[in-house]
């Protein structure tokens, strides 16, 4: 049937965010090496690099006015973050090149936006957005030691073993404390249904919805 | 008639002295055993009695005396003369409660001596992300969030959350299974002693 020819709606949603619109205005008379020049700043403040003195240097080598200059970073920025968050399987080079020009974006700068996008820098950008999501400290450590207290100040023949578990969290922090066996098997038992809940969801796939 | 309410105040002492000294009840007093179960002794005789009930029950908890070692103790006891030996009643009461408290008994005994935060509790959830505010995560997988409760005797707990790939609760349960083995290699090697010995 035809679907080729209708055209799914822009990987942008439904309002072109304005600093998109202005986009090919702004890029007029930019040419190109000075086009990529801004391009590697923006994507690496996308890697997390602070870029300043890139941008410094950039804003004083070109004509462009500052204030156009910054219109342009704040563009690109937004093209390149926005395409990124879409998996590669919703949004198609193609169709992402043709929503470029139908903002008017110059051919040469389309290629080089989605060479950004689609290349070999994806899987960087990708890893480098998903931890930045909020998340919570995860275990980067664990230790542990079974102790069995012989004899203590209250317990002439204890002969009880138990469990000394020290952690280290993701975020710096150190955790430690003792299970009596009992309560290190609780334990056991529910890191063994965890994941047992863990797999049977992806057996499942509920949720995959990547058509 | 009588010894049946003599049994019931027997026990009804042990099990406050356990409140008192083991559980620590604050609400269990000298005082209340009294007027509660024994309002016809007088204060000497009394404290006589509880003092002699508490004395035998710290050498049983202390021990943590078994079946055998309890009725080898209690018969040594109860061939004591004069008062500071155990009449068979006592002796009796005093197995009764020792079978049904001595795990309770021991486990409180050895918190006594354990100064670490203890794990108290543990909530989990399993979660699939499906979006985020940058990036797309769908491919990220499931994810568990875990809640520890940890504490130390007497005080408030503190709560850790964290979070757990599928390949980090694999890699944890691993390491549970090493401290399982680790734990049975050590409960086989004293049982076996224990047969050795006997």
């Amino acid at each position: 049937m035809s679907t080729s020819h209708t055209k799914d709606s822009s990987f942008l949603g439904g309002r072109i965010p304005p600093e998109i619109e202005s986009l090919s205005k702004n890029l007029k008379d930019v040419d190109q090496e000075t086009f990529r020049k801004i391009l590697k700043a923006v994507v690496s403040a996308l890697e997390g690099k602070d870029c300043r003195e890139v941008m410094k240097s950039i804003a004083e080598s070109s004509v462009i006015s500052q204030e156009r200059l910054s219109h342009i970073v704040a563009g690109m920025y937004r093209v390149l973050s926005d395409a990124i968050r879409i998996p590669t399987s919703s949004l198609k080079q193609e169709a992402f090149k043709e929503d470029l020009r139908d903002l008017r974006i110059p051919e040469e700068f389309i290629t080089d936006f989605s060479s950004v996008v689609f290349g070999n820098r994806r899987a960087a950008l990708e890893a480098l957005t998903l931890q930045n999501d909020p998340h919570l400290p995860t275990l980067a450590e664990l230790k542990w030691r079974v102790d069995v207290a012989i004899s203590t100040s209250s317990l002439s023949r204890a002969l009880q073993p138990s469990v000394l578990m020290q952690m280290k969290l993701s975020d710096g922090t150190f955790h430690q404390f003792e299970l009596p066996v009992s309560k290190f098997q609780e334990l056991r038992y529910n890191v063994a249904l965890i994941l047992k809940e863990m797999n049977d969801l992806e057996k499942r796939s509920i949720l995959k919805i990547q058509d | 008639m009588a010894d049946v309410d003599a049994t019931k105040s027997l026990s009804g002492l042990l099990n406050g002295i356990a409140q008192k000294v083991y559980y620590n009840n604050p609400e269990i007093t000298e005082e209340l055993l009294k007027s509660e179960l024994y309002p016809d002794l007088s204060q000497d005789e009394f404290k006589a009695l509880h003092d002699k009930m508490r004395g035998l029950l710290k050498s049983i908890a202390s021990a943590d005396m078994d079946h055998t070692q309890l009725e080898a103790f209690l018969t040594a006891q109860t061939k004591k003369q004069g008062g500071a030996g155990v009449s068979a009643e006592q002796a009796a009461a005093l197995s009764r409660f020792w079978k049904s408290q001595r795990t309770r008994v021991k486990e409180s005994l050895l918190s006594q001596s354990h100064w670490e935060p203890s794990l108290r509790g543990l909530s989990w959830r399993v979660d699939l992300q499906t979006a985020a505010g940058r990036g797309d995560a769908a491919q990220g997988g499931p994810v568990a969030l875990v809640e520890l409760e940890l504490g130390r005797m007497g005080q408030d707990s503190e709560f850790v959350c964290l979070e757990f790939d599928e390949a980090k609760v694999n890699q944890m349960l691993k390491k549970m299974a090493d401290i399982q083995n680790s734990i049975d290699s050590i409960v086989h090697r004293t049982s076996q002693q224990k047969n050795a010995e006997a």
